[in-house]
């Protein structure tokens, strides 16, 4: 019961989600009042559920990548073998924090090009930061007794990093993550710019044809996902507060 | 850190082989006939020959090598040939025009290779820097030869270089960009500093508002900026075309209006909350000594606690303006103007040379804030305090 | 000089400090001892006002507190804390120097009076006057936090386990200081503590409390000869206690003349304590010492009868 009153706030927000994206043709008349000027006021080039499927699509597979690259590049640069790389990796991984993920966007694409690709390596690429910089953070930022205490027990590297370091790391690591997501969902919805087909489309199309329908329409539902899973995110029960 | 190694300084090893193989391996330049028509790349060897390509390489084998027994004179060596090399891209781009660029209408574009370069050089003066614990002013003082360097090149070989067309083709409107960009972000953050200032001190006396205030920021913050640019449009367009004196001050669902409100209100949460957990993260003991002492509210206020939690705050300002310079580029697809419509409008045209016109600047915007801005941080910590 | 009557402090449905009553002499060092919680140091704030009192009253020379502004009250009080309080954006002078700025004293006065204050705490002034609180040892913030304290020349002291974070040996020399700076300067202290060690070598008069209520106060030894009750007992150390007092009797007390024997080989100074007598006798295998005074001239003996008190001797 109680397990079911924790997951209710993000379910409550996964299920507003559902509804507005299989739903939004029942809005018409909401819309109509919006936009009482155009032919058409339901974004009608590709259905919702499609396009939010899209956008999940780009969003997880770039966290997942980023998630195994960030967090492997982390504990390499944490181990005895790595540590030579570390002052490089925290300072990249800060300095990248400045880089507006827009100009990382629009510098991806004189390189690869339009379409889904430049989308996801560029969501990769700034995801990364902040997943880099939380697990160096979670890391370094366990008592140093603990971790002689391991060693003194006589736990292996492996088994220190699975049983010790990543578990007393994993709140902030799973912070990292949450924002790392966070500002991909909106990222991925510029893509839309850069011929990705998501749920940026409505909103850009709205934009150029003048119409408000659409770009409420497309802003909702991005609203929505965005809230559901960082309301999830925020449900997981290791993650800390922020 | 370390500055007499034995061993192989391994990053600086592996960074610049891996370099050498960027520079040989990938286009260092293109050239197109036309704006419209994607160009064709050329490699090193294209430009100034094959046995040239092999003597280009020395340099990276020459950083190499200080890598391998690194001492911190050796350090200092390989830093100063960065700096060189560095300074040589732009001579590269100069010396790729004169060979390559034969018509009026061709255009020299910079390759991945360049990119790929700089990027790696740029990593390697970091790693150096921090070798040789040099400070930030020096560390900012060596990208000066590039600067001066690239600006040279500009004014009196590149002409062909299709960024630099694009440029000289709207060179007003890149400044009223400029312009336009950094007002938005400054009123932006100044709106926002001052009220979330107001704001942290009313959370700091009435839990309340505390409770309130970070459940709506925290809200706020995660819808997409995109998405809250598009949700003021409609309300706005309606109070513009019902309320008249909004109107003649020139709101509109469309311009300036929604991306300033919507900047205000991302910017918001990253000011109050440093200002709040900067005021409350005051050590008890130093307020309880200062009230001990006879201090009275007033002046623990003003004498203890705020030059106390300024660093943060400060950090807090630089957090939030880094995140709005990216944010007023978004604002640019709603009409306000500012270096993001190069992006779209480049975006749109697939003219990648528009784009980067617009990025490059906001990108070193983002980067020389970040750094004055923490420069000042540093400056207003007394003593090292902290 | 300070009075506390049927005082009683209560933090909602909580009594911290329950109905207490104590008089504090001008020039006496009064030591609130206890375990943690027991009300010791809401008591302390108390006096100046860092908490206000529930009930009762609390005097400053015959004045009730509350009849000053806060801010006054505490700029005649010298407030010393276990953490320092010292503010890390000052310099060690400035630090110093703050109450009397507070007081609008004129400039050149503040800085002769941080200068007098630095000498007198062993502070060297070229060391010290510009360093940054998080540059210094805990020994030395803590001096500078006393000093602070002592600025503006307060009649009143209030200490909270000034010493409470500091290595023994640290603590022991600060201890020897405060001790000496009070048989100079006569001020009037209120010094908390849960170390009894500490609380009996730095007290001229005891207090003792627990839950909130004074179980027992009084001259360090008569605590110790007469303690009130069980707790009081095993707070001062139960069968440790013989060596606690030994360790507040000089050596001179039990001493009795030269007699016709010849004197002992082994000497020990009259200033001494009883229990560092002991401590040499154990140490050396001898039942006789030779007391000497601060020439070196044999004034009496010990034997180790009479150090343990009996009555007859030999």
């Amino acid at each position: 019961m109680t397990e079911l009153r924790r997951w209710a706030v993000p379910l409550g927000w996964l299920v507003l989600l559902l509804a507005a994206t299989l739903g939004m043709g029942q809005l018409e008349g909401l819309f109509r009042w919006i936009e009482a000027d155009s032919r058409q006021v339901i974004y009608a080039r590709a259905d919702f559920a499609t396009l939010l499927g899209r956008h999940l699509l780009v969003v997880s597979v770039a966290a997942v990548l980023a998630i195994l690259v960030g967090v492997g590049a982390a504990i390499a640069a944490t181990r005895r073998w790595g540590r030579d790389f570390l002052p490089l990796v925290s300072q990249l991984a800060s300095i990248g924090q400045t880089f507006p993920p827009v100009a990382v966007l629009a510098l991806a694409v004189p390189v690869l090009g339009f379409g889904t690709l430049p989308i996801i390596v560029a969501l990769l690429l700034y995801g990364l930061l902040p997943i880099v910089r939380n697990t160096l953070a979670g890391l370094e930022g366990i008592d140093p007794g603990v971790m002689e205490a391991a060693r003194g027990m006589g736990m292996s590297g492996g088994q220190i990093l699975r049983q010790v370091e990543l578990p007393l790391a994993a709140p902030v690591i799973l912070a990292g993550i949450r924002t790392s997501v966070t500002i991909n969902i909106a990222t991925a919805a510029i893509g839309a710019t850069v011929g990705a087909s998501n749920l940026g489309d409505p909103i850009i199309s709205g934009i150029v044809n003048g119409n408000t329908a659409y770009v409420v329409q497309g802003a909702l539902l991005i609203g929505l996902l965005a809230i559901s899973v960082d309301s999830l995110f925020s449900r997981l029960p290791l993650a800390g507060a922020r | 850190m370390r500055p007499e190694n034995p061993g192989p300084n391994v990053v600086l090893l592996s960074l610049s082989l891996v370099a050498l193989a960027a520079w040989l391996g990938l286009d260092t330049v293109s050239v197109a006939a036309n704006r419209i028509v994607p160009g064709t790349g050329h490699g090193v060897a294209d430009v100034i020959g094959v046995a040239g390509a092999l003597v280009s390489g020395v340099p990276w084998l020459a950083l190499a090598g200080f890598a391998w027994r690194p001492t911190s004179r050796r350090f200092a060596l390989a830093l100063a040939l960065v700096v060189l090399m560095l300074s040589a891209l732009p001579a590269w781009l100069a010396l790729s025009a004169v060979t390559l660029v034969d018509s009026a209408q061709a255009r020299l574009g910079i390759g991945a290779g360049i990119w790929v370069v700089l990027f790696l050089l740029l990593l390697v003066m970091i790693e150096l820097r921090s070798r040789l614990v040099l400070s930030r002013p020096i560390g900012w003082a060596l990208l000066l030869p590039p600067v001066v360097s690239a600006g040279l090149c500009l004014s009196l070989w590149l002409e062909p270089l299709a960024l630099w067309q694009e440029y000289r083709g709207r060179s007003g409107q890149f400044l009223g960009a400029v312009v336009e960009h950094l007002l938005l972000v400054g009123v932006a953050v100044g709106t926002s500093l001052v009220l979330g200032v107001l704001l942290a001190l009313a959370m700091r006396r009435w839990p309340g508002v505390q409770k309130a205030g970070f459940g709506v920021l925290n809200f706020l913050q995660t819808i997409p900026s995109i998405a809250l640019f598009g949700l003021l449009l409609a309300p706005l367009a309606w109070l513009s075309a019902n309320v008249e004196w909004l109107a003649a001050l020139g709101v509109s669902g469309i311009g300036w209006a929604p991306a300033l409100l919507a900047l205000v209100g991302y910017s918001l949460l990253p000011m109050v909350r440093n200002t709040f957990v900067a005021l409350e993260a005051v050590d008890p003991g130093v307020i309880d000594a200062a009230r001990g002492m006879g201090m009275s509210r007033g002046q623990v206020f003003r004498q203890v606690r705020l030059p106390l939690a300024l660093p943060v705050i400060l950090e807090g300002i630089r957090i939030t303006t880094v995140q709005a310079i990216g944010l007023t580029a978004v604002a640019a697809l709603i009409g306000a103007g500012g270096l993001g419509t190069f992006i779209f409008q480049g975006l749109g045209q697939a003219a990648m040379d528009l784009v980067l016109l617009g990025a490059l600047p906001i990108l070193v915007m983002a980067l020389l804030v970040d750094a004055l801005l923490g420069a000042l941080t540093d400056v207003l910590r007394p003593g090292g305090a902290k | 000089m300070i009075d506390l009557i049927h005082v009683t402090k209560r933090f909602g449905a909580t009594t911290a400090v329950d109905d207490i009553s104590l008089s504090v002499a001008r020039g006496e060092l009064c030591v609130l001892v206890g375990t943690s919680g027991c009300g010791k140091s809401t008591t302390l704030r108390m006096i100046n006002r860092l908490i206000e009192h529930s009930e009762g009253e609390i005097h400053i020379d015959g004045q009730q507190i509350r009849a000053f502004r806060e801010e006054t009250l505490r700029r005649r009080m010298g407030y010393a804390i276990q953490s320092t309080g010292l503010f890390p954006h000052w310099t060690v002078a400035r630090n110093i120097g703050l109450v009397p700025r507070l007081l609008k004293w004129p400039a050149a006065k503040v800085q002769a009076r941080v200068e007098e204050l630095m000498a007198l705490l062993g502070l060297s002034m070229e060391e010290f006057a510009g360093k940054y609180p998080h540059q210094l040892s805990g020994g030395q913030a803590q001096r500078v936090g006393v000093a602070r304290a002592l600025a503006a020349d307060p009649d009143i002291l209030l200490m909270d386990e000034p010493f409470g974070a500091l290595d023994p040996i640290t603590r022991e020399s600060l201890q020897e200081e405060l001790r000496e700076l009070q048989a100079r300067l006569h001020k009037t202290i209120v010094f908390v503590t849960h170390d009894m060690d500490e609380a009996l070598r730095l007290a001229d008069h005891l207090v003792v409390m627990h839950q909130g209520r004074i179980v027992q106060q009084g001259r360090p030894l008569e605590l110790l000869r007469e303690p009130a009750d069980g707790f009081v007992e095993s707070l001062l150390g139960g069968e440790d206690r013989g060596l606690k007092e030994a360790a507040l009797l000089p050596v001179s007390q039990r001493m009795r003349p030269l007699g016709a024997q010849s004197p002992a080989d082994e000497r020990i100074g009259q200033h001494v304590s009883l229990r560092e007598a002991l401590s040499v006798m154990l140490w050396r295998h001898a039942e006789r010492l030779t007391v000497v005074d601060d020439d070196g001239q044999p004034v009496g003996e010990l034997s180790l009868r009479r150090l343990v008190g009996a009555r007859s001797d030999d």
